[in-house]
Formats: structure tokens, C-alpha cells, sequence
């Protein structure tokens, strides 16, 4: 434990350093903050790798004086599996961020001098939280360490406050995650009531005599609080807004870490319930199909290349939850063996998309710093131009659609194979079976919206003056983006690395006597033989073409334009009409939004929930709060205002003077 | 409870009045510092065992209920140049009187509360009393300066209270209480030298005409 | 599982690949002899192949590596397809359990090429071409998985090699349920959607306004336009070894009776395809959701049928 701790105060020793090498022209400083947080998130990640190797689990108990009762650290299986997924994307996240602020910095190009320490001691900050929730043990270091990310976030989020929106998407975030922290604070109340002290360990003993009514509210309870924290629908509505709007390192951190703790923080209570029933597991998978199908159907609506990404986000929240419902479901129905896969495959999904999705933000962040514009109707024909950044981006597209050989193809494989376990059983669980096709719909719809971010922005010809004098991302960003693809390629050609990683968390939650099958280790194998083949037999075509090429004649012409001379960039096919034909098909559900006037059309997408449900209800709320302000001080009542403070004084003294005793 | 602390509460309740009955701002602000002072020798002399914890504490409360704030406030009417409270909104006979019932009510209930403890048979009551009283004067009056002061003597109230839990939970009501103070004091502070700058005057009643 | 592949299962595999261009010829000739006419030869694809192969290349400006990317990974993730399953009725060269994800995802990987190579021609065309190929994508995945899932019920196992014959699992000898019936003829549907025929998309016009995989591969040349061809003829050869899979389901004995019902397959396949060209128009764009739903809900029955 002493190297994880030793880690994490190198990290804030990196934030502490930002400030007091604020002054001159950043480079060193540049320097010893990247060694001391990418070296911090490497020696803090040696305990946690050791977990997953095989060692036992470590806690560190720490007495404190605070209520709250002692606190504690632990790393087990599961906290091992998330750290060591959160510190690599941290790592390489702060190295990006580093170039990416320096440049923006340079660039000047709003004219507006940040300083960039305050972002980068933040961030520092804020991966020594996230750090903490996952190896937080007692219920005291968990809160606290959840409040520290939540606000360390905003900061960050709000990076570019003098934009409107970036100010409202932090409002929202704001909102959306005091609102889950005040879930998880009644969560916690509930359940400590039977139980000794505030750990972890405590409230895990205290689960079998649990009520029945305590146990359900800390079930919807969990879900809510972490969902929101997770981006499920309908509690999404805070991702795209506080994605898009902070700096693009920042929204990797968030969409491939932060978010994740959401998931962990189910699974962990989860872990300390002992299971859950099945009713919750179909709960999970339900929200996990919405989610995956609605995040990924209005992801395609998006032209704002982080949006986008971020309602990705919310499509892969749902198959990792589709994961974990099956898990929950192969507990509950006492079937081993599908829960193990189940939970196999939502744990991996999770690394995997920490991974591919970190990714996928810093190419779209590397974009915006070369293009100024996130809007994909204004880019086209970066591969030319960046083409690192371009490489990069491929296969993180690659691997969030699921194709072999990459990573994601090996964790949805393990759900798939969970839905088919559990519909072979012959209870009401074969129902899960209808998983599948949700899963392939969501995996067709993928391959839609990243053909179209990957082609429109990359491929084809520049559509404006910004896109034509893009400049490729510096060296240490592009060496963080490739590092990133270089995981995924191995990851996904090594299915056995995958499994090795998640089984350990996954036997915790699906019952430690069972083992992963025989046949699914050696079919990981066969995937990697598989790959092999692929690319083998890509290499050998490409060789052949080649070596028949040299002795035929190859031209370069212009791309055929039906004997069409004047084409123009602006005749490609765009953003929005490669998705209209999808987005047609569901009609109002997409979000997608046209405006018609006699001499113009133009398509913007709402979100169903944000526009729908959280703004009307918030701008309700407020019309009420402004009528009961009339009670503070309309008219000369203020006094009255206080007299009622008095009052509620004394009725409370009241009823504690004639109410029941305790 | 030794009889010298029970004296130094018995102080503490005629603070109260005297913030009550008093109309010039400069002697209410006294009687706030004299029961600051009396807050910071209470520590001491509350529980049988003396402690550098509790000195600490005592020591720290007097310098900033005693010293410090009622400094602060002297030189908020210096800035704003107000001499004299005019009359409450109940008159000064009728605010006496409800401080009486206060005074009643507070060791009524404290009898029949539920709480533990032997030594603090004075100190509940006292408390409460001393948080009604704040309450009374912060509806009643009409001088922000006074507000402020009928607000600290509610944290006064509430410190109080937090004595009797001091020697199961350490620090954490100490730290409350002082940041409490601090914001508080910080917040009406800049309200109170915004009002005066926008009109000239200090009278709460004014501040209803705020509007958005 | 790590069972090395037996010679059959190479040679069924390499008859497949050799016989593929075979099935569109089939077609050809099929619908134009249903119309009163001669029609071209069977293996007017060989030829057309043959041609391709020994020409030139004309490489579009705009296109990057991508494009040059697009038709080995069609070519080699259609083969890579095929070797999961079992072509001589036995076993497959490659096999891992759960394998009918890695056969559908594999046929994804071409796509997701194929589509970003269309986009990287700038054309106006290709991008049509490509925004009409993904919404087909998207609608024909879930019926293609539900089509799985019933053989995989079947079958016990997920893995194509059990699904489709192959020595285990797949019940009594003779017994062609009507599940299993809907279940064949709804993949013949999604085939042809799959692989770009009437009624989804007419393989013979080249009108750029009403194509769809045509378009898309409108720029290119050369062996690459012949990789492509090939690969899209394999693809409808495979589909028609999984049908042959679904129908016939006498333990087939490896060897001669394997390959030969196979080969039998393909034939069948390409008539039945030349018989629903001459039928049937290629339907109009907005009801070409319609039919894929169409032929997802037989699977979707069949399904039920066989979960009850």
C-alpha cells in the first residue's frame, strides 16, 4: 500500500510543482509536472498490478478522530481492476493536457491569458480523488474523496469561463452530481443503521440483516446516485454539455475515468450486499439496452464532434450495464457461470472504454487545437494534415464499434456470451436472450456514427479555410494518443491479457468457487489466432496488389464527379445527411431537430432529456421559488421572515419535549 | 457544575438582557465583548479536569468574540455613522418581556430534553436562552448593526451548546462554530458597508425595497 | 476447440473460395433465362475477375490509405469469415466458442473499411452510397443476431460449427422444424440485403442516384475493383453455406458428401437469387426498412418458436 500512497503524493507533488514553476516560459516546468504525474500514476498503479497478479488484498486503516470512525484504504480485485485503468488514463491524459494547455497558451486564440497551473494542480487533484473513491474503504474517505473529484471537476470543466455555455454546463454538472452525492449521503445513513461503524467492512457485515424496505432503498437508491455519476438514460443529461464544454484532456479524464466510478461505485455495493435480486438485475439490463441504443441513436444526431463522443459515452455506460445485469441476474438465479461472464464482460468494457474513449476525446481535442472548431461541418480531410492523429483516431473508432482485433470486440464478445448462457436457461431468464439483438443494434448504430465522425472529419476534402491549414498535435500528444492505440490493438489481439485483468474482480461478484470456463480461455486464444489470420491475410493482398501494381500502370485523377468538372468541397456528402436516413427512421426519438424556412434548412439536436424533463422542471422550480420569495421580503416582512425562523425553533423544541422518546 | 462557572452563566443571561434593553449601538456592542470574554473563561471552568485543549479553546474564543469582532464592529458604525437604535418594531418593554418568556421556555424544555450528561445542568438552558434572545433581536431591530449582533449572540447560543458535547467530540464543534462566526461576520460586514454606500443608511426595513 | 483443423474442413474452405464466383453468374444467368433470354455465361465473373486483375489503376487525389486499405480487408475478413464455419459439414478451420459474434463483427470490419473508404473519395456519390449501407447495416444486424440466437438455442452452443452441423449437439437426424425453416428463409432475406441484391439494391444499375453498394465502390480500379467484386460474391456464398447449414440437417459425413453438398448449396443459392431478381423490382428506398423487418420478425418467430 505504501507504493500507492507514495504514487498519489507524487501526483500532488506534480500539481504542487505547476505552481511554483508558474513563472517563466513553462517549459521545465512542463517537464517535472509530466514526470511527476505520469511517474506518480505509474507507482501508485504497482500495487494494484500486483493485486491482479495474484497477490492478496491490502487495506490501510487509519485511525481519525473525525465521526465517521476510522479511515480506510483497500485494494482488492475489483478496486485493482478500475485503478489501474483510471491511473494509465491519467497518466497519459495529464502528458496530452500539458501540450494541449502550453499550446492553447501560445496560440492566444481568444486573447484571453489563463494561467495553466490553476488547471494543472487541479488535475492533479482531481486523479488523487478518483484514485481515493476507488480505494476508499470507509464510507467517510468514499464521500469525501466523491465530493473532491465532483468539485475538482467542475473547476476543471469551467476551465473557459467566459464562454456562456461552458458556465451553463458546469451549472448543470453542478446540479447533477450534488444531486447523486445527496442520494449516496441517504444511501449510506440507511444502511449504517444496523451497522457498527461507517466502513466498508462493517456495512458488508451488516447487509443479511438488512429490512427488506432498507435493502430496496439502498438498491434505487445505488442506482440513481450512481447512474447519475455513470451517464445513464435518463440521467444523462450533464455529459454532453460538461464534455464538450471543458478542455479536451479534461474530457478524456472524464468520459473514460470519471464516469467509470460511477460503475464502480455499483459494483462495490453490489460487492458489500452480497447480491442483488433478480428484479434489479432486469432493472439494469433494461436501462443498460435504453441507454446503449439512445445514447448511440442521439450521438448520431450530433455535428459537435465532442458531443458526440460524449453521448458515446452513455452508449457504452449501457453495455457495460448490460454486462453487469447479467451478472446480477446469473446470482439471483443461481447460475455461476453466467454471471461470471456477465461481470467479465462489463468489467473489461469498462478498461476497454476507458481506454478507446480517452483516446477518441484527445484525437477530437487534438483536432480542435489545430482546427479551432469542433463542429464537423466545417472539417474534412485531416487524415492529409495529421495524419498521427488520424491513425490514432481509426482505431479508437475501430475498437468502440467492436471489430476484431480490437479490444472492444473481446468485451462485448464476453456479453454476447452471457445473454446466450443465460437464454439457454429455461426459466424466465432466457428473456435475456433479447439482449442480443439490442446489442447488435447498438453495434450497427455505432459503426454508423463513427463511420460518419471518421469520414466526415478526417476523410474526403477540407470544407473550410480552418480545416485546410490544420497542423498536426505536437510529439508528446501524439505519443499519448498512440499509446492509447497501442493498448487497444493489444488488448484486442490478446484476448487472454483482457480476461486475466477482470477475472479476479469478476469472481468476487459472481461467487469465487467458480472458474472461468475452459473453453472461454482457449477461444480467447483462438480470437488471437483469429487476428493473426486477418492480418496475415491482409498483409499478403496488400503485398500481392502491390507487387502487381508495379508492372500496370497507375494514374492519380480526380475523384469521379459523373463527368461533373466544378466539384467542390461543399458537394461531399455531410454530417448531418449521412445520418438523416437512420435518424428519419425514428422519427421525434432522435432529437434531431429541423428548421425549415423558405430559403434555408437547418438541423440542430436537443436532448430529449435536458430539453424535455430537467429544463422545465428546473425553470418550474423556479417560478415557485420565486413566488415563495414574496414570503422573504416583499413589503416590509422581512422581520416576519425571521420571526418564522424562531418558530420553527420552538416547534421543534416542542416536539422534542412532547414527542416520542428516542 | 462548579458555582463559578454558574456565576459566569448567570453573566452570560444578563448580557442577553442587556443587548436587549440597550439602545445605543456602542454599549450593545460592550455587552456582546463582555459575554465573548465570559464565553472564553467558560472552557475553563465548565468541566471538573483542565485541559490544554481547553485552554486553547478559551483563550482563542475570548480573543475573537472578545477582541476581535466587537473591534470589527465599532468600526463598522464608525464608517457608517450611526449613533443610536431607534425604537424596535415591539418596543423596548415588550422585547424585555418576551426575553423573560424565553428565558422560562428555555428551562422548561431543558428539563425534559433527552440529553446526557450530569455537569451541564445550567449550560442547556442557558443556550437556548441565549439563541432565542439572538432570534428576538435579529426580528426586532432594525439597524443592521444590531442584526449582526443579535446574530452572534445565536452563535454564542450555539457555541454554548457545543461545550457540552466538547469532551466527547473534540474539535469539530470548536471549528464549526469559530468558521461560523467568521462567515457570518464577513458576510454581514460586506452587506452592511454595500447598504450604506447604496443608501446612505442602515435600516433594514430599506432593504425590502431591494428588488431584481 | 484447439482442435486442429481436419482436411476436410481446408478443403470445403478452399472450394468455397474457389466456387464463390460462381453464385452471382448463377444469378445472372438464372433471371435472365426466367426473362426469355440467354443471358451471360455462369463464369462471366472469373472472367470479369481475370480482366480486373491484369489492369491498371486509376487512384483518386483525394483518397489516402485508406482507400488502398479497403479491399484487402474486405477480401481477407470475408475469408477469415467463412473459415468459421463449418463448410463440409463437419468443422470449421477456426472455431472458438461464441463464435457467431466474431462471424457477424468480422463482416462489420469490412464494412466500417469499406464505408470510410467510400467517404474518402469525397464524392458526393460514395457518401450516399455509404449513408444508405450503414442504415441497412443497422437494420439487418439485430434480425442477422436473432437469426443466430434461434440456431444457437438449437443448437446449445453459440458457435457456428455447432449451429450448422458439425459432429455435436444439433438434434435428431431428418428433423426440419418449421422454426428452423422461418429461420433459413429469413436469412436468405437478410442476405440479400446484406450482400446488396433485389430487393435492396440492383447489382446491374448504374444510375448513381439509386445505388448502393455499386456506388460505393464507384472509384475503384483495377484488382481492387476485383477484390471487391470477389469479395462481395464470397459473401453471398457464405450465406449460402449457412442456409445449406440450417436445411440440411443430416450429420453430413465429411469429405466427397460434405463438399459436394456444399457446392450443391451454391447452386441453389444462385438460382433461387436470379429467380427473386427476375420477380421481383428493386423496392423503393422507404420500404426497404420494411422488408429487412420483414425478414428480422420470421427469425424473431422462429425464435419464439423454438424458446417455448
Amino acid at each position: 500500500m505504501t507504493l500507492f500512497l507514495i504514487g498519489l503524493a507524487l501526483v500532488l507533488a506534480g500539481g504542487v510543482s505547476a505552481v511554483a514553476t508558474r513563472r517563466g516560459d513553462g517549459r521545465r516546468g512542463d517537464v517535472l509536472y509530466q514526470a511527476l504525474v505520469a511517474g506518480g500514476c505509474v507507482a501508485a498503479a504497482v500495487d494494484p498490478a500486483r493485486v491482479l497478479a495474484g497477490r492478496p488484498a491490502v487495506t490501510l486503516a487509519v485511525r481519525a478522530t473525525t465521526p465517521g470512525g476510522d479511515w480506510v484504504l483497500g485494494i482488492d480485485a475489483l478496486s485493482a481492476v478500475f485503478l489501474v485503468a483510471v491511473l494509465g488514463v491519467s497518466a497519459l491524459c495529464a502528458v496530452f493536457g500539458t501540450h494541449d494547455l502550453r499550446r492553447e497558451a501560445a496560440d492566444h486564440h481568444d486573447g484571453v491569458r489563463r494561467p495553466t497551473w490553476f488547471a494543472q494542480l487541479s488535475f492533479a487533484v482531481l486523479v488523487v480523488a478518483i484514485a481515493l473513491v476507488v480505494a476508499a474503504r470507509s464510507v467517510v474517505v468514499f464521500l469525501g474523496a466523491w465530493e473532491v473529484m465532483a468539485i475538482g471537476s467542475y473547476v476543471l470543466i469551467v476551465t473557459h469561463h467566459e464562454v456562456a455555455d461552458v458556465r451553463r454546463a458546469g451549472l448543470i454538472y453542478l446540479v447533477a452530481t450534488h444531486t447523486a452525492t445527496l442520494a449516496l449521503f441517504v444511501m449510506f445513513s440507511t444502511w449504517q443503521v444496523g451497522a457498527s461503524d461507517w466502513t466498508f467492512a462493517a456495512l458488508g457485515a451488516a447487509s443479511p440483516s438488512l429490512s427488506a424496505g432498507a435493502r430496496l432503498a439502498i438498491l434505487l437508491l445505488a442506482l440513481f446516485a450512481f447512474g447519475f455519476k455513470a451517464g445513464l438514460v435518463p440521467l444523462h443529461f450533464w455529459l454532453p454539455p460538461a464534455h464538450a464544454a471543458a478542455p479536451s484532456h479534461v474530457s478524456a479524464l472524464m468520459s473514460g475515468v470519471v464516469i467509470k466510478t460511477g460503475i464502480y461505485g455499483l459494483l462495490r455495493v453490489l460487492l458489500m450486499l452480497g447480491g442483488a435480486p433478480a428484479w434489479w438485475g432486469w432493472l439494469v439490463l433494461g436501462i443498460g439496452a435504453t441507454s446503449g441504443v439512445l445514447g448511440v441513436l442521439w450521438a448520431l444526431a450530433q455535428h459537435d464532434t465532442k458531443r458526440l463522443l460524449a453521448y458515446h459515452s452513455v452508449e457504452n455506460i449501457g453495455i457495460i450495464l448490460m454486462g453487469i445485469g447479467v451478472g446480477v441476474l446469473g446470482v439471483a438465479h443461481g447460475a455461476p457461470a453466467i454471471a461470471l461472464l456477465g461481470f467479465a464482460g462489463g468489467l473489461l468494457h469498462t478498461v476497454n472504454h476507458a481506454l478507446f474513449k480517452s483516446l477518441l476525446f484527445l484525437g477530437a481535442g487534438a483536432v480542435y487545437r489545430a482546427t479551432g472548431t469542433r463542429n464537423m461541418e466545417e472539417l474534412g480531410g485531416l487524415a492529409r494534415r495529421m495524419p498521427w492523429t488520424w491513425a490514432g483516431f481509426i482505431i479508437g473508432a475501430a475498437a468502440i464499434i467492436g471489430v476484431p482485433p480490437f479490444n472492444g470486440f473481446v468485451s462485448e464478445w464476453l456479453v454476447y456470451q452471457g445473454l446466450f448462457a443465460a437464454g439457454q436457461s429455461s426459466e424466465l431468464l432466457r428473456l435475456a436472450l433479447l439482449g442480443i439483438p439490442a446489442l447488435a443494434l447498438i453495434g450497427a448504430l455505432a459503426l454508423a456514427c463513427f463511420t460518419k465522425v471518421a469520414g466526415v472529419v478526417f476523410l474526403g476534402t477540407a470544407r473550410s479555410a480552418r480545416a485546410a491549414g490544420a497542423e498536426e498535435a505536437g510529439r508528446g500528444a501524439i505519443a499519448a494518443m498512440l499509446l492509447l492505440a497501442g493498448t487497444c490493438v493489444v488488448l484486442g489481439s490478446l484476448p487472454p491479457l483482457g480476461l486475466a485483468l477482470v477475472t479476479g474482480a469478476a469472481r468476487a461478484l459472481a461467487g469465487t468457487s467458480v472458474v472461468v470456463p475452459e473453453a472461454v480461455v482457449s477461444s480467447a486464444w483462438t480470437i488471437s489466432l483469429l487476428a493473426l489470420v486477418t492480418a496475415g491475410l491482409v498483409s499478403v493482398l496488400w503485398a500481392v496488389r502491390t507487387a502487381a501494381l508495379r508492372r500496370r500502370i497507375v494514374r492519380y485523377e480526380p475523384t469521379w464527379g459523373c463527368g461533373y468538372d466544378a466539384v467542390t468541397p461543399r458537394m461531399q456528402y455531410t454530417a448531418s445527411s449521412f445520418a438523416s436516413s437512420i435518424l428519419g427512421m425514428f422519427g421525434r426519438l432522435s432529437g434531431a431537430r429541423v428548421e425549415k424556412t423558405a430559403l434555408a434548412l437547418h438541423t440542430h439536436s436537443v436532448d430529449l432529456v435536458l430539453d424535455g424533463v430537467a429544463l422545465p422542471m428546473w425553470s418550474a422550480m423556479h417560478r415557485v421559488a420565486l413566488r415563495m420569495r414574496a414570503l422573504q421580503h416583499g413589503g416590509g416582512r422581512l422581520h416576519f421572515y425571521l420571526l418564522s425562523i424562531l418558530g420553527a425553533l420552538l416547534a421543534l423544541l416542542a416536539y422534542l419535549v412532547v414527542g416520542p422518546r428516542p | 457544575m462548579t458555582s463559578f462557572a454558574e456565576l459566569v452563566l448567570f453573566l452570560v443571561v444578563l448580557s442577553d438582557f442587556a443587548v436587549l434593553a440597550m439602545s445605543r449601538l456602542s454599549a450593545c456592542i460592550r455587552a456582546i465583548a463582555l459575554q465573548g470574554l465570559l464565553l472564553g473563561v467558560l472552557p475553563l471552568v465548565v468541566h471538573s479536569t483542565l485541559s490544554a485543549h481547553a485552554v486553547v479553546l478559551g483563550v482563542g474564543t475570548a480573543a475573537i468574540k472578545a477582541v476581535i469582532l466587537p473591534a470589527f464592529l465599532r468600526w463598522a458604525i464608525r464608517e457608517a455613522a450611526v449613533r443610536r437604535e431607534v425604537e424596535p418594531l415591539i418596543g423596548y418593554m415588550a422585547s424585555m418581556l418576551w426575553g423573560a418568556a424565553a428565558l422560562v421556555i428555555a428551562f422548561a424544555v431543558a428539563a425534559v430534553l433527552p440529553l446526557h450528561s450530569v455537569e451541564t445542568d445550567l449550560l442547556v438552558p442557558v443556550a437556548l436562552v441565549t439563541v432565542m434572545i439572538g432570534l428576538i433581536v435579529l426580528i426586532t431591530r432594525s439597524k443592521a448593526i444590531t442584526q449582526v449582533v443579535g446574530y452572534l449572540m445565536m452563535e454564542n447560543g450555539i457555541y454554548l451548546f457545543g461545550l457540552t458535547q466538547s469532551q466527547r467530540v473534540p474539535f469539530l464543534v470548536e471549528i464549526g462554530v469559530l468558521l461560523d462566526v467568521f462567515v457570518g461576520v464577513f458576510i454581514m460586514g460586506i452587506v452592511v458597508f454595500q447598504i450604506n454606500r447604496e443608501f446612505d443608511s442602515l435600516s433594514a426595513s430599506r432593504l425590502t425595497e431591494l428588488h431584481d | 476447440m484447439t482442435e486442429s483443423p481436419t482436411i476436410g474442413a481446408v478443403v470445403a474452405l478452399a472450394a468455397l473460395l474457389i466456387g464463390a464466383p460462381l453464385v452471382p453468374g448463377l444469378a445472372a444467368r438464372a433471371k435472365a433465362i426466367a426473362t426469355g433470354r440467354r443471358g451471360p455465361p455462369v463464369w462471366q465473373l472469373y472472367a470479369d475477375l481475370w480482366r480486373l486483375a491484369r489492369r491498371g489503376i486509376v487512384y483518386s487525389t483525394t483518397t489516402t490509405w485508406v482507400f488502398r486499405l479497403a479491399p484487402p480487408v474486405l477480401v481477407a475478413t470475408t475469408i477469415a469469415a467463412a473459415s468459421l464455419l463449418p463448410l463440409d459439414g463437419r468443422g470449421s478451420v477456426l472455431r472458438f466458442a461464441g463464435d457467431a459474434v466474431g462471424f457477424a463483427y468480422l463482416f462489420a470490419l469490412g464494412r466500417f473499411v469499406l464505408v470510410l473508404a467510400a467517404l474518402d473519395t469525397g464524392s458526393s456519390f460514395e457518401g450516399m452510397g455509404a449513408s444508405r449501407d450503414v442504415t441497412f447495416a443497422m437494420l439487418v444486424e439485430p434480425g442477422l443476431f436473432v437469426a443466430l440466437a434461434a440456431l444457437g438455442i438449437t443448437a446449445h452452443d453459440f458457435s457456428l460449427t455447432a449451429m450448422l452441423g458439425g459432429t455435436a449437439a444439433r438434434p435428431a437426424a431428418g428433423v426440419v422444424t418449421p422454426a428452423l425453416v422461418m429461420v433459413a428463409l429469413s436469412l436468405f432475406a437478410l442476405s440479400l440485403a446484406e450482400c446488396a441484391r433485389v430487393p435492396v439494391d440492383d447489382p446491374t444499375t448504374h444510375l448513381e442516384l439509386t445505388m448502393v453498394h455499386e456506388v460505393m465502390v464507384l472509384d475503384h480500379s483495377g484488382p481492387d475493383l476485383a477484390m471487391l467484386l470477389y469479395a462481395n460474391a464470397l459473401k453471398l456464398a457464405v450465406f449460402a453455406a449457412i442456409i445449406v447449414g440450417v436445411l440440411l440437417p443430416v450429420p453430413r459425413r465429411g469429405g466427397v458428401m460434405g463438399v459436394g453438398s456444399l457446392l450443391a448449396g451454391l447452386i441453389a443459392m444462385g438460382i433461387a437469387i436470379g429467380l427473386v431478381e427476375s420477380a421481383m423490382a428493386r423496392l423503393r428506398l422507404p420500404k426497404v426498412p420494411l422488408y429487412i423487418a420483414g425478414g428480422s420478425a420470421l427469425a424473431l418467430f422462429g425464435l419464439i418458436l423454438l424458446l417455448r
